[in-house]
């Protein structure tokens, strides 16, 4: 089997800080990580690799030439190859021009029988690019999958919902996004480190996609962010004091009549 | 025995007066007890205190003091208790002082890299408050998200960077000591030279709240490294690993800031503890090897010579932590060792010898002897490259609890021949408390202990200040 690993770099979320001016997050490259939910991607791909010799899996992102960092982690902890389509072209591109950029690099790389995304990246936090990916290129998908296996009918996927436990089997191609349940990934080896490190990564432009720039970056963005604000927390309390047992029985009383007004019960 | 006054409601009262009501907690068994440990496993060193007050500021601290000392009463400062040698346990009753509401950061002098602190905040809180200024405090120990820098002070410290940054004295410029007498003292400043009159200021880090109770300190603060890498190698027996920590120190070339060991017994409790799934079931000892720096591509080059280093040394994998996320992963196991001892040996004594660097492999191995000899279990983890070595000598379940407290001490008395026989001691930095005073005659000379003795008596006449602990008076 083929498979693709979607992958985004983001800024650590402890040393994250957002413009409220202008909206966007403040970016500092050298704080910029591979987003966390990412490597239960690539855990993922990895298991499906274990269950069908002879897969090989293809770390692809889609950012600044600093986002090779990301993928040079990933190559680290198992990848076989890495494409990193970079080109100012996509700059501020929102999930819908980048499921387009994400779309047409995994036809020109590819085909792939499956693509592996997370859950969602811990910036934008939207987790649409994966769906997306899956509406333009046709694919079956499977989102928020707990669990993976492959046999001879295809794939089978495990999803929680809140109605139960939902296993699918899916045609392929197909797309999945994967949750925290799919288990933790190693570590990076100290041989996968240096080979990593020594990698050329291949870089993909807008034009060797032939995409129109109308389509990508800021132009092909609907997406408009108005505002943003940090939500104000507000706490209310309100304390009795207990000091024999009328006030006691008083006190319940009056607690319970509060937490019924507001409907805490 | 003690002659000591009780704390009577009268003192309670005045205590009261000075510090108001609500921070005094007296005739009060529940909230009395968590002032009665620290972190000590298990009941023995339990004592509980006549009363805790929560002072807030240096003078309500020096009128304590003022009382007590004209009452007779013992004095036991309290930081956050995260202590392992029972520094915080007030022995003989008496008054806890508890520093927990003087947990200001009073001033960031960045022109003069130096920060000032009430004794009450936390080791983790001075480095939160320092990242955005590119600053960082050294000398934090291990249990940095609870211990308190007053608490860091009196018991000299030690963290996984004293390789490469020193322990907490390093770093302590000045103090404002508040003397058993209730007299408020000044010591050192902004200064990072000072030859004025006797060098009190070591003399105070690390006397374990016996010479008084600190209420101000001035640290030195340096520009923080922008990155830290680890190395986590897994050797397949405990004598290969331990043996290439010195060859690390002297021969990779490179100084790390962190070199820890971790015996398999101590690995698979934290990491069972943890529920890593990392494949370590097959290892037979650990090492954790960080560098720190501001260069990404020099550090790879240090990784890569270190891991190979290690692998030429007998390491059968090493992995690679250059992110803070694998880095937390990595020293998450380190950190909860000791928490996860805790929970799966209830009889245990955790030890904190200290030998110099180079003989540290044999230790661990004349350790593993004693052992044997013993029918318990030593298991070893800790800051191998500066020679200091936690080993938890650790009960079978058959044990009674009678035969354990029989058998210890002879296993604490052996061990700690073997430690001075290298040259070592018995605390490189939990400090000596009232869980190894009984021992201190055995590793040091009498006229050592007369010189801390009169040192003693000159500062606290009364031996009201901590009593019960390093050494008898």
């Amino acid at each position: 089997m083929r498979l693709a690993v979607l992958i985004k770099q983001v800024p650590d979320t402890r040393s994250v800080q957002m413009d409220e001016t202008t909206g966007t997050v403040v970016r500092k490259s050298s704080d910029a990580i591979l987003n966390p939910l990412d490597a239960y991607a690539l855990r993922a791909a990895l298991l499906v690799k274990d269950a069908a010799p002879g897969s090989t899996v293809t770390a692809l992102s889609m950012g600044p030439a600093s986002a090779e960092k990301a993928l040079r982690e990933v190559l680290a902890l198992g990848a076989d190859d890495a494409v990193l389509v970079c080109d100012r072209a996509c700059a501020g591109s929102d999930t819908w021009a980048t499921a387009v950029v994400l779309s047409a690099a995994l036809q020109k790389h590819g085909p792939f029988d499956l693509v592996v995304t997370g859950e969602r990246a811990t910036d934008g936090d939207t987790g649409q690019v994966g769906p997306e990916v899956a509406a333009r290129l046709n694919l079956s998908l499977a989102t928020f999958v707990d669990e993976v296996s492959v046999n001879e009918e295809g794939l089978e996927v495990e999803r929680k919902v809140e109605t139960g436990l939902e296993r699918w089997r899916l045609r392929l191609p197909a797309l999945i996004s994967v949750t925290k349940a799919i288990g933790e990934i190693g570590l990076p080896t100290l041989a996968g480190k240096m080979a990593a490190r020594r990698r050329e990564i291949p870089i993909t432009t807008a034009a060797d996609l032939g995409l129109d720039p109308a389509t990508i970056g800021l132009k092909g963005s609907p997406t408009r962010v108005v505002k943003i604000f940090y939500p104000t927390l507000a706490r209310k309390g309100r304390q009795y004091r207990v000091v024999d047992e009328a006030s006691l029985a008083d006190s319940v009383e009056a607690m319970a009549k509060y937490m019924a007004e507001v409907s805490a019960v | 025995m003690s002659g000591y006054a009780p704390v009577t409601p009268e003192i309670a009262a005045r205590l009261e007066a000075i510090c108001g009501k609500n921070y005094v907690i007296y005739r009060d068994e529940e909230r009395l007890e968590p002032y009665s440990r620290d972190e000590i496993p298990g009941h023995h060193y339990r004592r509980m205190p006549e009363v805790v007050v929560r002072p807030q500021t240096t003078a309500e601290v020096s009128e304590i003091m003022k009382l007590a000392n004209a009452e007779r009463i013992p004095v036991t400062p309290r930081g956050a208790g995260s202590g392992l040698s029972g520094g915080a346990v007030p022995v003989f009753g008496g008054i806890v002082v508890a520093t927990d509401r003087m947990n200001q950061i009073l001033e960031l002098d960045k022109q003069n890299m130096m920060i000032v602190v009430e004794p009450g905040v936390i080791a983790n809180d001075i480095n939160e408050y320092l990242h955005p200024h590119e600053l960082f405090y050294a000398g934090y120990p291990m249990s940095m998200e609870t211990c308190y820098i007053g608490g860091n002070v009196a018991e000299n410290a030690g963290g996984g960077k004293a390789i490469k940054y020193g322990v907490t004295s390093r770093y302590v410029l000045g103090l404002e000591v508040v003397l058993p007498s209730g007299e408020v003292m000044e010591l050192g400043g902004k200064l990072l030279k000072d030859v004025t009159g006797y060098n009190l200021l070591p003399l105070m880090t690390g006397s374990e709240g016996t010479l008084g109770i600190f209420t101000k300190v001035i640290l030195k603060v340096i520009p923080l490294p922008k990155y830290q890498y680890d190395l986590l190698a897994l050797f397949s027996d405990s004598r290969t690993a331990i043996e290439a920590v010195p060859a690390t120190m002297v021969e990779s070339g490179i100084t790390p800031t962190s070199v820890e060991y971790m015996d398999q017994e101590s690995f698979r409790s934290a990491c069972e503890y943890l529920n890593e799934t990392l494949p370590y079931q097959d290892a037979g000892a650990m090492l954790l090897v960080s560098v720190d720096g501001n260069d990404p591509e020099k550090m790879a080059d240090d990784c890569e010579a270190l891991g190979t280093f290690l692998e030429k040394h007998g390491a059968s994998v090493v992995y690679v932590a250059d992110t803070p996320a694998n880095s937390e992963r990595i020293w998450k196991i380190r950190r909860n060792v000791a928490e996860a001892f805790s929970l799966y040996f209830p009889r245990q004594s955790g030890e904190d010898i200290v030998v110099p660097p180079a003989s540290i492999a044999l230790v661990v191995e004349q350790f593993q002897e004693l052992a044997e000899k013993y029918g318990v279990t030593i298991p070893c983890y800790g800051h191998a490259g500066d020679g200091n070595l936690h080993s938890r000598v650790s009960a079978p379940d058959s044990w009674s609890d009678e035969r354990w407290e029989e058998t210890l001490p002879k296993i604490l008395n052996d061990l700690y021949a073997l430690v001075a026989q290298q040259g070592g001691r018995i605390s490189g930095e939990h400090g000596i408390g009232c869980k190894r005073l009984s021992y201190m005659s055995t590793v040091v000379s009498e006229t050592y202990l007369n010189v801390l003795r009169s040192i003693k008596r000159a500062l606290d006449p009364n031996n009201i200040m901590n009593p019960g602990k390093i050494f008898t008076v």
